[in-house]
């Protein structure tokens, strides 16, 4: 019993009941205990003020990095802990350059690979900045509070995500 | 010091259950956006639901922390720049497969390609922050600053 139980947790992949509740549970153990909103992507400025501490960009200067070692930097690197335990305890492939079906449709060098998760990355850190939120704060915490900001977001984040997948699809992937 | 701690524990608890849900790996984000494989939207649905009737529990026992402090709702401001940032995001959430949480999952989780989703993201914030030097009206949370109080008092 115990030992499915162990197995069932920590060994398999989870359904996605369970991780939605585990989120939804997270989300609200966040605010009893810590009175804090879910959030990831201002998380990356707490970085970025770390990392550059004396720069005297006015947003960096703001008032959630106030804290040099803030809260954000121990969530994420949480996040990171998290993963790797994961694949740690389920016994993933060690690390490699695979990127499921996209590194498997496009044979482009490591460099252009980069530089396409880099643009990537860079539409998503400009994009949450200025939409305010990413999946988890607008689309997870914002939803899950009712407010209309994070529904508009939300709904753009949607129809340009697919959009884009689509286009990914048809243009690199050969209709595949 | 034990606060710090108990982000760090909540980051694991994120992190593995991105992970174990399959979030963070490349085909579940391409395939909820082809409609091949609804997993991942169920997950965030679930997530919202469960979150949904978790804070109205908290509401509805007075709305406080577990020492007795009143909870805070943080509220982001509503404007065109919701829509705006949400098209961009889009973009690099599709060319990705990975949003700013689920790359720390991947990067965990020994994917070499996460480390430049991971670069690019903070490139784009400190893009942003140059950005809002200039354009300040594109900060929402700053431009709402008188408005932020009163929201914060709605959110309590």
């Amino acid at each position: 019993m115990a030992a499915s139980v162990y197995h069932a947790l920590f060994v398999q992949p989870w359904p996605w009941w369970l991780g939605g509740l585990s989120i939804g549970l997270l989300l609200t153990a966040m605010y009893y205990f810590l009175n804090t909103a879910l959030s990831v992507s201002t998380g990356y400025g707490s970085i970025l003020r770390l990392l550059l501490p004396r720069s005297r960009l006015r947003w960096l200067n703001g008032p959630n990095f106030t804290d040099r070692w803030g809260w954000r930097v121990f969530f994420l690197a949480g996040m990171v802990i998290g993963g790797y335990l994961s694949a740690l305890l389920a016994g993933a492939a060690p690390p490699g350059l695979s990127m499921g079906r996209f590194t498997a449709a496009v044979h482009w060098p490591v460099a252009a690979l980069g530089l396409w998760f880099f643009t990537g990355g860079l539409l998503l850190g400009l994009g949450s900045r200025i939409s305010g939120g990413c999946t988890s704060g607008h689309s997870i915490h914002g939803l899950a509070n009712l407010h209309p900001s994070s529904l508009l977001a939300t709904v753009f984040y949607v129809a340009f995500g697919a959009l884009t997948v689509h286009l990914v699809r048809a243009l690199l992937m050969g209709g595949a | 010091m034990k606060r710090k701690l108990a982000y760090l524990g909540m980051g694991i608890v994120f992190g593995f259950t991105l992970s174990r849900v399959g979030a963070s790996q490349y085909d579940l984000i391409y395939t909820m956006f082809t409609g091949e494989d609804l997993t991942l939207a169920w997950v965030i649905i679930t997530a919202i639901v469960t979150g949904f009737i978790g804070l109205r529990v908290l509401a509805a026992t007075g709305g406080r922390t577990f020492d007795g402090k009143p909870i805070t709702i943080s509220k982001k401001p509503l404007g065109w720049t919701n829509a705006a940032g949400g098209a961009v995001f889009g973009v690099g959430w599709g060319m990705a497969g990975a949003c700013p949480g689920t790359v720390l999952a991947q990067l965990g989780e020994g994917k070499v390609l996460a480390v430049f989703t991971l670069l690019g993201i903070l490139a784009g914030t400190f893009l942003y922050a140059l950005l809002v030097e200039r354009f300040p009206s594109l900060d929402l949370e700053q431009a709402h600053a008188a408005g932020a109080t009163r929201s914060k008092r709605e959110g309590a």
